[in-house]
């Protein structure tokens, strides 16, 4: 029992890492219909930038608003300079495709040579390590502080999108472009912000990847990206609601599979789920009680 | 003058090998890509190939001739078990699957010891491809995609590439069509993938993840997917431009991604547009009309 409630802390602060990733993917397939196959990348931008700040001796919330602020702007300057031009040129939907994992081999690129190719740690007095003993469960206070910091950030991303003007016009953008220029909503703001804030997101949920493993590593997007897939085939795509609980429920399958199955195939039950849910309900398990898109 | 020749060969003979496996590797994406199918299974499919048949040439002694053949089956056989329930689905979901499977072959080859080496790989595999192998098969299939361009059977295709649900309409049996270009794309992708594990004398799981099938994709992307050339074009000119440059790997990625980049946003129908004025290139762009009418329906 000690240990299944173990795991359940465990699959909880991993899932909510992943929730938090996998809203940025799934808000910009919502709006515009598109999968962004570079937020893996933006995810490693993050967690690099959370990292060279933490380094730098800023505490753990300013390396957060870093990593986030990061992530947005190059989610900004990718739909700026790559996205917008593209639907505009009219192209074929897989040049968006192939652009952005053109975009992602870039930025790991950039990132191996500022940073090195090597696996790097965050300095120890930037992490707290206190541990507490709840009746034989071991609850880092590291996972408490991430779950917490994901719960936040989802809360102030439901916040944005549903009480203020720019949330408004998001979700108009996303019922259909074309009504909302006639009522008058400025889609192309409306889009750069959802790119910012998928963008965000992605560096948010890259520095708590970071901080949870204490790993950081130009190659930690390519992993991040299939979960954020996998979580967003879950759901649902577009679905948020539904991308939320993908990603507690992926988080928790894979811990409990590394504890009762084994370990060498995490990652292979994400996929296989990819499959079934494909075959058996691809508009995702919750598609039930979706709120139709964003 | 053949003395000249076997010089070249035996400098650069790597450097050609590889090409004209990345031609073969391009065409196979080509096909696919023609059905309006994006596919990142590509590294999936090779790796398929590159075990299958190391498998059967290292430990059961079998013919290099049959084993590759075997290889490019089994790539096939998996891409019909794919492609049956994921083609039935529209939008990005394709993608997203093709994607699933590479990674789900990578994490089975990370895994599966006995057969696979593990994160090892296995080491001292015998070198049985040889240069005028490849080349023929790089021949056939240029042939081959020319003679589907032409055939009945291609004008059906580029229907469907065109608007699926018209061609459905029409009469045309979209999913078989599609399911038969995405099982003949796996198909010389494994073989691609036999015939790169007897060159290098080494596979591990690293070498056929993703980036394998975003570099196989961007092929002919590069060298323009509607001109018949333009596979090779790009497949030659990616394969080229690191050896002669000599940069750093790091540069080399963030290279290749500005240029993926840069082609995607400027010149869109690949280099082999820039032929456009040019007599030769157009016998060969028949279908810069439907290429046209093609880029304005973005949505399928």
């Amino acid at each position: 029992m000690e240990g299944f409630a173990q795991q359940i802390v465990n699959g909880l602060s991993i899932g909510s890492i992943y929730a938090v990733f996998a809203i940025g993917c799934t808000l910009i397939f919502g709006v515009l219909n598109i999968i962004n196959l570079a937020q893996g990348a933006f995810l490693m931008v993050g967690a690099c930038a959370g990292l060279e700040a933490a380094r730098l001796g800023f505490p753990l919330p300013v390396a957060l608003l870093v990593a986030a602020v990061g992530g947005g702007i190059l989610g900004a300057l990718s739909e700026q300079f790559m996205f917008r031009p593209l639907r505009k040129a009219g192209g074929h939907r897989w040049m968006g495709l192939v652009a952005s994992l053109a975009l992602a081999r870039l930025l790991v690129g950039v990132a191996q040579e500022i940073f090195g190719t090597e696996v790097q740690a965050y300095p120890p007095s930037s992490i707290s390590t206190i541990i507490w003993q709840i009746g034989g469960v071991r609850i880092q206070a590291l996972q408490v502080i991430i779950i917490l910091a994901a719960l936040l950030l989802m809360l102030l991303f439901a916040f944005i999108l549903q009480r203020t003007s720019i949330g408004r016009a998001i979700r108009t953008v996303a019922f259909s472009e074309d009504v909302a220029q006639i009522v008058g909503v400025r889609v192309e703001s409306a889009t750069l912000v959802t790119f910012f804030i998928a963008g965000a997101l992605a560096g948010a949920a890259g520095l708590l990847l970071g901080v949870l493993f204490n790993v950081v590593s130009p190659f930690m997007g390519d992993s991040a990206l299939v979960k954020g897939l996998t979580v967003m085939i879950l759901g649902g795509l577009g679905n948020i609601p539904g991308a939320v609980a993908g990603g507690f429920l992926l988080g928790l399958l894979e811990v409990f599979s590394i504890a009762y199955v084994s370990s060498a195939f995490r990652d292979a039950i994400g996929f296989g789920l990819i499959f079934l849910i494909l075959l058996v309900k691809p508009t995702g398990l919750f598609s039930g009680f979706e709120e139709r898109r964003a | 003058m053949i003395g000249f020749f076997t010089e070249i060969l035996s400098s650069y003979g790597n450097v050609i090998d590889l090409c004209l496996l990345n031609i073969l590797l391009a065409y196979g994406v080509w096909l696919a890509l023609s059905g309006n199918m994006f596919t990142l299974g590509t590294g999936g499919f090779m790796a398929l190939g590159a075990y299958g048949s190391v498998f059967l040439t290292t430990q059961l002694g079998v013919p290099f001739g049959v084993a590759v053949l075997v290889g490019g089956l089994l790539a096939g056989v998996a891409a019909l078990v794919i492609g049956i329930p994921v083609l039935r689905l529209r939008g990005d979901y394709f993608m997203l699957a093709t994607f699933a499977f590479t990674e789900v072959i990578r994490v089975i080859a990370l895994n599966w010891e006995s057969v696979t080496g593990g994160a090892i790989g296995i080491v001292g595999i015998p070198r049985y491809t040889e240069t005028w192998q490849l080349a023929l098969l790089a021949v056939v299939a240029v042939y081959s995609a020319y003679a589907l361009r032409s055939s009945y059977f291609g004008r059906s295709i580029a229907a469907i590439r065109q608007d699926d649900v018209m061609s459905q309409t029409m009469g045309i049996n979209v999913l078989a069509h599609r399911l038969t270009l995405f099982g003949a794309s796996a198909f010389v992708c494994g073989i691609a993938g036999a015939l790169a594990a007897h060159l290098n004398f080494f596979i591990g799981p690293t070498d056929f993840g993703l980036l394998r099938s975003v570099d196989a994709l961007s092929y002919p992307i590069l060298g323009g997917f509607n001109a018949l050339f333009g596979p090779m074009v790009g497949a030659i000119f990616t394969t080229l431009l690191p050896e002669f440059l000599r940069f750093s790997s790091q540069w080399r990625e963030i290279l290749m991604g500005l240029l993926v980049i840069l082609v995607v946003l400027y010149l869109p129908g690949g280099a082999m547009s820039l032929l456009q004025g040019n007599r030769l290139a157009r016998i060969f762009k028949r279908q810069s009309a439907e290429q046209r009418s093609f880029k304005q329906r973005a949505e399928s």
